[in-house]
């Protein structure tokens, strides 16, 4: 049970954040690139899933309070958990296979760390690369709390 | 809680406005920079000055006359702080003879920053308001004073009130 990486977009695509804890094997393309893809690929599988849903997104469905679809997809080997918030901001984490739906943990990522320690940083500029040391800090240490993040990579 | 975000954003767009309408022209030598750099920090004390003697109006209606300038810094470190930033002043020291330290080791203007020495060399400007806002309390109960405030480690940062005597 394991947190392998990290991104955080904006809504214009720019890479806000990423950090990695247990990744063995890179993309093979450099860091840009990657971002790009990775960028790309949510925008498609967004649009891709509201539009080919067999069921009305807006209809009563309580459980689902976001109407806005896509919250994971998963491989053989990891799950890619997506969290995207009203103003754009994008969360990505890849774990692997042994952990549920964590919404509530990309949410809190979103607003007890990035709300409070970048957009209230007036020497943060919006849309760019988060530069805070303290972000960092404090996101590493909350990732490495929870509870299915295991030192040793699974 | 919505309250504590408005003045911190608030607080932050004014130091960027204020240092944006004062580099606006031509491109200046280190001399200058460090010029302007005093000039703004000037403003922004002078706004605080301002606030401050409106705000401390406000707070002193309803208690009663204060004993001597000590009793004064006392509220400034726990009504005073508490109403503007939610705590109170950490540590307070004086030397009797018209200096006091306020030291405030979390400071609400300054936690989202950094925790260390990130960002340091900006911290002065944040702190230019607050200054005001003491000096300003401070002239409205009839204290002259110089404020001044250092920061050596984010978020701790150090007030010192120098009372002038007339």
């Amino acid at each position: 049970m394991t947190v392998h990486n990290l991104y955080l977009f904006d809504r214009n695509g720019v890479c806000l954040h990423y950090s990695e804890w247990h990744r063995k094997k890179q993309a093979g393309i450099p860091k840009e690139e990657e971002y790009k893809l990775m960028y790309g690929m949510l925008f498609s599988i967004r649009s891709f899933v509201s539009k080919m849903s067999p069921l009305d997104m807006y209809a009563e469905s309580e459980e689902m309070p976001r109407k806005d679809g896509f919250l994971a997809f998963q491989t053989s080997r990891y799950k890619l958990h997506y969290y995207e918030t009203p103003t754009g901001i994008k969360v990505v984490m890849n774990t692997d296979l042994g952990v549920g739906p964590i919404r509530d943990v990309l949410h809190h990522i979103y607003s007890a760390l990035y709300v409070e320690l970048v957009v209230k940083n007036p020497l943060c500029p919006l849309g760019q690369t988060v530069q805070s040391e303290l972000f960092r800090s404090r996101l590493d240490s909350y990732v490495r709390s929870l509870p299915f993040f295991s030192a040793r990579a699974g | 809680m919505a309250d504590e975000a408005l003045f911190l954003l608030l607080h932050n767009e004014m130091v960027s406005g204020v240092y944006k309408s004062a580099e606006q022209g031509e491109v200046v030598s280190a001399a200058k920079a460090l010029e302007e750099n005093g000039r703004c920090i000037t403003k922004l004390e002078n706004m605080g000055f301002r606030v401050g003697q409106g705000l401390i109006e406000r707070f002193t209606k309803d208690t009663a006359r204060f004993k001597d300038e000590l009793d004064i810094m006392k509220f400034i470190c726990k009504d005073f702080w508490t109403t503007v930033f939610k705590k109170q002043i950490d540590n307070l020291r004086t030397n009797h003879q018209g200096i006091y330290v306020l030291q405030d080791n979390k400071f609400r203007l300054l936690t989202q920053m950094s925790a260390g020495k990130q960002y340091l060399e900006h911290a002065s400007k944040y702190l230019a308001f607050t200054c005001g806002l003491i000096r300003g309390g401070l002239s409205n109960l009839g204290i002259k004073s110089i404020v001044t405030a250092e920061v050596s480690s984010m978020p701790a940062c150090k007030f010192q009130v120098m009372i002038q005597k007339l």
